[in-house]
């Protein structure tokens, strides 16, 4: 099932993969590293000119961490504005994904957050630092195989 | 030959002064640290730090069920406490497509808009109070505690009520509510005049905000803005009447914004929207409807198709949906028009009662972003107000 968005950029021979529509029947993209600097570019000139929200998390056990960005389209006086959720997976031994800040400022501190939780950092991103966690904090939060530090629990004995 | 010295604008001094503006301060944003660079009076660059509130909010909601983690919601943003729940329970509600009956949804309406007055309200203190008017302050206390009362007398708690649930509210109004809050919504009228004699025409007031924090529209837009801040650089998107959530449609509202995009045009915005918000108020409580207030047939036998609400054939257990409402492997991005900006949540379900993902989309957080870029070059004085003016909660920025 392709939606409009997947089908315009199949037009302009443009790598990407298409994972459906999520519940709400937003079209969902699945777009590589190495491709997503220059596709941010193709969508923000195509008119998606708002990112909404960007935050990441680990698709599997053990698997890969996916970083996930909801673009719409602000326009005057449009009822059912467009939107796309783009994802772009990245390998949990080293995650490294281009940032977007050039592209939609507002993913600066949203990536930042999401270096910090989850480890992805971001290639050309002006000040990727923790910001939620101390700066001198080893270990990424929100993966699903993160232990806490010193965090012990009363256990019975047998 | 000697060439001519490129004019410069003359530094008071050679080497610039850090300040820092620490966490704890006398304003009630909450702990945001500002490490401000300075020469002389001017500010070069401000890097806010943050993180001093953090408590895990999204990590704990992956080992909790929804019914369970409704208490955590309300203290992301603890001045608007109806729309942190609100969409925590939204977000269920659309992914399992389950139906609000209408009294339910005209409740809830009724608490949002009560809950935004009350946000912008408790802004609207520190702000007046950071500039350095102090009287303010106790007005909206005076303002503020009569919606408390409300709250109290419909859901229990003044500020973090555990009113929303999957389906609809937890109980419904008491009797004579529905005329308190309507000789709330008279006396508030009447509030709001008296803030508008006091603050908006008064020169003092304007020389400090007008013209300061300046934001474009195309800007506002590129940093993800959302809420007054964008409503005011002229941009007119207002999720309410975009996504056509709840039932907003039925009442007859306008969209606030303003051109300008300096911090007169944000607090125009913000108090313009508390009059929209008291007639959306009075309408609701004018048509609110009767029926249930919650739909409590939502737990159904799993696998069953093509079965039709009311119809002879439709199979539920008609119990309270908690505490094993499983969410399905589906994800959804859903979100509301907080006071502060656009609150959304990113769901993943993992088809089990405790979500895979929980990602928060705080107002805050992305609002908070564009301080640096709008204080270079103005005033240390300024920097107060536009922090203020941007509306920030450390509740929901750290989570």
């Amino acid at each position: 099932m392709q939606g409009n968005l997947s089908a315009w950029l199949v037009k302009h021979a443009l790598i990407h993969r298409s994972l459906g529509f999520d519940y709400q029947g937003i079209e969902t993209l699945l777009i590589k590293p190495e491709d997503w600097h220059s596709i941010a570019v193709i969508l923000y000139v195509y008119g998606y000119n708002y990112l909404r929200s960007q935050c990441a998390y680990d698709v599997a056990l053990g698997g890969l961490l996916a970083s996930v960005y909801h673009l719409t389209r602000i326009e005057y006086g449009v009822d059912q504005p467009e939107e796309v959720c783009i994802k772009v997976f990245a390998p949990r031994r080293d995650p490294r994904i281009p940032s977007v800040f050039w592209v939609w400022k507002s993913v600066d501190f949203q990536e930042r957050e999401s270096y910090d939780m989850l480890g992805i950092s971001y290639d050309n991103h002006p000040r990727l630092k923790r910001i939620l966690m101390p700066e001198s904090w080893i270990g990424w939060p929100l993966r699903k195989d993160y232990i806490t530090p010193n965090f012990y629990e009363i256990q019975d004995a047998h | 030959m000697n060439q001519e010295k490129p004019m410069t604008v003359p530094s008071t001094r050679k080497d610039l002064m850090i300040v820092n503006m620490g966490p704890h301060h006398p304003s009630m944003h909450g702990v945001l640290r500002l490490i401000v660079t300075l020469d002389g009076e001017d500010v070069i660059d401000c890097e806010p730090i943050l993180g001093y509130l953090h408590r895990g909010m999204e990590k704990i909601a992956e080992n909790r069920t929804i019914i369970q983690y409704l208490p955590y919601v309300t203290r992301w943003d603890y001045l608007a406490t109806m729309f942190t729940e609100a969409i925590t329970v939204n977000a269920p509600e659309q992914l399992s497509n389950i139906q609000v009956p209408k009294r339910a949804s005209y409740i809830r309406v009724i608490m949002l808009e009560l809950s935004r007055i009350a946000s912008h309200l408790l802004w609207l203190g520190p702000f007046m109070a950071d500039i350095g008017a102090q009287t303010p302050f106790f007005y909206i206390f005076r303002e503020r505690e009569l919606i408390y009362d409300l709250f109290e007398a419909a859901t229990g708690m003044r500020m973090m009520h555990n009113f929303f649930r999957i389906g609809g509210v937890a109980a419904d109004l008491p009797h004579g509510w529905i005329d308190k809050c309507l000789d709330f919504c008279d006396y508030f009228l009447t509030g709001i005049a008296e803030y508008q004699k006091l603050i908006t025409r008064n020169p003092i007031f304007l020389e400090r905000v007008e013209g300061v924090g300046i934001i474009g529209g195309e800007e506002a837009i590129n940093w993800g803005l959302s809420g007054p801040m964008l409503r005011a650089s002229g941009i007119q998107w207002d999720l309410r009447k975009v996504d056509h959530y709840e039932c907003y449609d039925e009442f007859d509202w306008e969209v606030q914004w303003q051109k300008e995009g300096d911090s007169l045009a944000r607090y125009l915005v913000r108090i313009s929207e508390m009059t929209e918000s008291i007639k959306i108020i009075q309408q609701a409580l004018e048509g609110i409807p009767g029926g249930p207030y919650e739909n409590l047939e939502i737990r159904r036998f799993d696998r069953v198709k093509d079965t039709v609400w009311n119809e002879f054939d439709y199979r539920f257990i008609s119990k309270k949906p908690s505490p094993t409402f499983e969410l399905s492997k589906q994800e959804l991005y859903a979100r509301v028009e907080a006071p502060k900006g656009e609150l959304g949540i990113f769901l993943i379900g993992d088809k089990g009662v405790f979500p895979w993902r929980y990602k928060i989309r705080p107002p805050g957080f992305i609002n908070l972003q564009i301080l640096p870029q709008l204080v270079k070059r103005m005033k240390l004085a300024d920097i107060m107000t536009i922090l203020g003016s941007i509306d920030i909660i450390m509740g929901e920025v750290d989570r």
